[in-house]
């Protein structure tokens, strides 16, 4: 038995299962709420219930004050739902953010490209426009092999109709093999979507820095022609990382894009060119380079990285040395339970870093 | 349409960030005098994230009622004499330590927090602060409630704000507040909210807390949950103002390193009184102090030290001297209490044979080696009915105003100290921590109070022992003996009725205080 929790500004709705926290289930759902001992004591996850009941588990009556059961409060670290909920939390609702519904879409595979030896472009036409917000994601659903896998939307959100999928293959992975190896064009697929809170932020009056590395590209290409679409006339710098001239992708549009729009930059980093020669451009880590190219300071930016967990926690140390801090530095973030596990190892310093 | 519905963040703003005005008549560096002497750069107050959102209306609505629970459990344990309850009447010994040497700080907090709210130019960091200056006040009340109650039945806690203002030990404690309150406002909550209520507060907390839970003593443990739902908030402030120092300007990092570094070291020093109540003055032990620097310390510290260092932060200075002493720092400390109680208002003893054996299992590199020869030898002359007394006067360490009786981090038989000069004067330190305090603001602490000087200089009520105790308000020959004489002892055995030779009573009798 599992229910539904709708989380409050959010607008976010979660499945929690039976003796689930709401806390537990948001988390692993990627969706953050303030907490921090973890077991009822210190009131840092009180949340308010708008809709539902709650069992309120091991709650403090010091941390959960009677008048606030009645009120319908409860604590989120503690509290199992025992009927669908909606709850609100003290969590910021974004004024950039769109709001569209996740809905499911029949798609048909109409072009695979191989973009480099490791990597595929599938484009699926669909059976009604797919509005999202650049940046999002959204679940593929592969019949034949019973498996769902999420990729981030590559093509601009004026794109309603053929959505574009970059796809690496993983060794070993089953969904990618699958596609790598036997999907064709024709192919029916089905698409649900759209999700995620990665975004550009554009009520801030900020540059907007993208580090990508690999196939990571594919929001910030959906997010760069959204914004350059719109005529954002915002400085918009992009750093994309891959470990040789092979593996580089899209070099051509991104170099185009530059030509056309004079507030663009489009910088291509390898990591390993061995002994290339043909290689003129930058050699290293994205977050090295653009170190050195803005000199170390990337105050008035906002950042929005893409990459391997590796690379995003090297890159937001970068960008902390060149005084962006957390409130400026964006990244699409699932968490598994493994990583939930892991975190209550962490300290309390950072909300999402 | 409807007029959309306030969201939590708003309301929030709504009635605190917009209560704020600009001065018209006083340019801003007058009405906040003490925002720059610290050398910090702040160019943005609106970057202050509150850490919590909570008004002041919703405020007192928590309090009141926290307040009613509490005060119901501790008329419930006064009437049932709880204080029978707890596990031996050694354990009153820990709280009368913390009672008076804690529970003013609670008080000195009040007031430091009031102060620093009213030099902060933010509005988010003056609610926070006005917010935390009340609790501090709530929290010094109900311990003394607590401090009334047990008042009534055991001796040593009659008069705690002449000692806690007055008596040596208890110039430790008090002394660490004075140094944070004469500070200026952003040191002030660097010492208190972040490292002394963030690195180190389960350190204090979790002896006390749990102390009190595994000892029986209901009402302290209730008196815990109740503040730990405000320390939540306290701790929060602390990561905070962290935080913003740092993001605001890196020429602020080396001042907060130096703050970290002080005030960790300072906490530890203070701490050292925990290790002893860990160890040696809780009946039934909670954990070791050992294990608990382990846990608290080096690995959550070490966790939070990690995240610190994307800000170029790292760990407080000498932090390994510390992991070293692990395994000396609560025995020295019992030690310089034991062969002096004389002078202090609570009781000691030496462990009993299945504590000793506790205490070398929780540190097998130093116990059997070198703190039990020395217990045995104090047991034996007490057999002998010659308790060995310390009857000389130690010298302090200018910073911390502890003794000088620790011992070097890499050898437990040398006596750590350190000396610095200044303006032709020698002063003296505990360690290379408190040197380094010391020699960045001379000034500062050769204006120290430091109870033994203070006695030889004829300040503390005459030149002998019994008029300097006397001076002290200490109860001598009651308060200031080792547990077995005391009356303390011999109370309890007739309350509980362990005593074969005298007849229990039924009603527990109030004790005389001095």
């Amino acid at each position: 038995m599992s229910y539904e929790v709708t989380i409050e500004p959010l607008g976010e709705t979660i499945e929690v299962e039976d003796d689930q926290t709401i806390l537990d289930a948001a988390l692993r759902a990627g969706i953050w709420l303030p907490h921090a001992c973890c077991h009822g004591l210190c009131a840092t996850c009180k949340v308010d219930v708008v809709d539902g009941e709650v069992e309120q588990g091991d709650a403090s009556p010091f941390a959960l004050m009677d008048f606030e059961r009645d009120e319908g409060k409860c604590l989120a670290c503690c509290a199992t739902p025992t009927s669908d909920l909606v709850i609100e939390a003290d969590i910021e609702e974004d004024a950039d953010a769109e709001v569209h519904p996740v809905e499911d879409y029949a798609g048909v595979v109409v072009a695979i490209e191989a973009l480099t030896p490791t990597a595929k472009s599938v484009i699926v036409e669909l059976d009604r426009e797919l509005k999202f917000q650049a940046g999002q994601y959204v679940n593929l659903h592969l019949p034949e092999i019973g498996q769902t896998r999420a990729f981030s939307l590559a093509n601009s959100p004026s794109e309603k109709r053929r959505v574009e999928l970059q796809i690496r293959h993983i060794p070993g992975g089953e969904a990618t093999s699958f596609v790598h190896q036997q999907l064709k064009v024709g192919d029916k697929v089905d698409i649900t979507g759209p999700y995620g809170r990665f975004f550009v932020r554009r009520s801030a009056d900020a540059d907007a820095l993208f580090l990508a590395c690999g196939t990571g590209i594919s929001s910030p290409k959906s997010m760069i022609l959204d914004l350059l679409e719109q005529g954002d006339d915002r400085n918009i710098k992009l750093f994309h990382g891959a470990r040789n001239q092979t593996e580089l992708y899209d070099r051509d549009l991104f170099e185009q894009l530059a030509a056309d729009f004079k507030n663009f930059r489009y910088t291509p980093v390898l990591s390993q060119p061995n002994g290339d020669q043909t290689w003129e451009g930058a050699v290293g880590y994205v977050q090295d380079v653009a170190q050195s190219h803005l000199e170390n300071d990337f105050r008035g930016h906002q950042a929005y990285l893409c990459g391997s967990p590796n690379m995003i926690d090297s890159a937001i140390t970068v960008l902390m040395q060149g005084r962006l801090f957390e409130r400026d530095i964006y990244f699409e973030k699932f968490i598994s339970a493994a990583d939930a596990a892991q975190q209550s190892q962490r300290s309390p310093l950072f909300k999402s870093i | 349409m409807s007029a959309k519905k306030l969201g939590l963040r708003e309301k929030y703003s709504k009635m605190t960030r917009d209560l704020s005005w600009e001065p018209s008549y006083q340019p801003m560096e007058k009405i906040y005098p003490q925002t720059e002497m610290e050398g910090l750069k702040i160019e943005d107050w609106d970057k202050w994230e509150d850490p919590f959102r909570l008004t002041m209306d919703a405020y007192w609505k928590y309090q009141a009622e926290k307040e009613r629970k509490l005060y119901a459990i501790i008329e419930a344990f006064a009437q049932n004499n709880g204080q029978l309850n707890v596990t031996d009447a050694r354990y009153i010994n820990a709280l009368k330590l913390f009672l008076n040497g804690v529970s003013p700080l609670e008080y000195a907090a009040h007031r430091g927090f009031a102060m620093a709210g009213r030099q902060l130019p933010g509005v988010g960091a003056q609610v926070a602060c006005q917010m935390q200056s009340v609790d501090e006040l709530r929290h010094v009340q109900t311990q003394v409630h607590t401090i009334s109650h047990y008042n009534k039945y055991f001796n040593g806690l009659d008069d705690f704000r002449h000692k806690h203002d007055n008596v040596w030990y208890l110039s430790v404690p008090k002394s660490f507040f004075d140094d944070a309150m004469t500070a200026g406002p952003f040191e002030f909550i660097t010492a208190i909210s972040f490292s002394f209520e963030y690195v180190l507060t389960n350190l204090l907390f979790m002896p006390f807390m749990s102390g009190a839970a595994y000892n029986g003593d209901m009402a302290t443990v209730t008196f815990g949950f109740s503040a730990q739902s405000d320390e939540a908030r306290h701790m929060t402030l602390g990561l905070e103002v962290i935080k913003f120092m740092l993001e605001q300007h890196p020429d602020n990092v080396p001042i907060v390193q130096r703050w970290i570094d002080k005030w960790f070291w300072r906490g530890y020093r203070l701490l050292s009184l925990v290790s002893m109540m860990m160890d040696y003055m809780l009946p039934k032990k909670v954990m070791s102090w050992k294990e608990a620097w382990e846990m608290y310390f080096v690995q959550n510290g070490g966790a939070l030290f990690e995240d610190l260092a994307r800000y170029g932060i790292r760990m407080p200075k000498y932090w390994e001297q510390t992991v070293a002493g692990m395994d000396h720092l609560s025995h020295q400390t019992w030690n310089t209490f034991y062969t002096h109680n004389h002078a202090a208002a609570f009781h000691t003893w030496m462990p009993e044979e299945d504590e000793m054996q506790w205490l070398a299992s929780k540190y097998p590199e130093s116990f059997d080696k070198y703190y039990r020869p020395r217990w045995e030898h104090y047991k034996k002359l007490e057999e002998e009915g010659k308790d060995f007394s310390n009857p000389s006067l130690p010298m302090l360490c200018q910073t911390c105003q502890i003794p000088m009786f620790y011992t070097e981090a890499d050898d437990p038989t040398t006596i750590s100290y350190r000396v610095s000069e200044y303006k032709g004067d020698k002063y003296h330190t505990c360690s290379d921590g408190c040197k380094d305090i010391f020699d960045h603001e001379p000034e500062k602490y050769i204006q120290a109070w430091l109870p033994v000087h203070q006695i030889f200089q004829g300040n503390c009520g005459g030149g002998s022992l019994e008029e300097v105790l006397d001076w002290y308000r200490l109860n001598q020959g009651v308060e200031n003996v080792k547990y077995h004489l005391s009356e303390d002892f011999s109370n309890w055995k007739k309350w509980k009725g362990l005593d074969p030779e005298t007849e229990s009573d039924d009603e527990p009798r109030q004790v005389s205080n001095g």
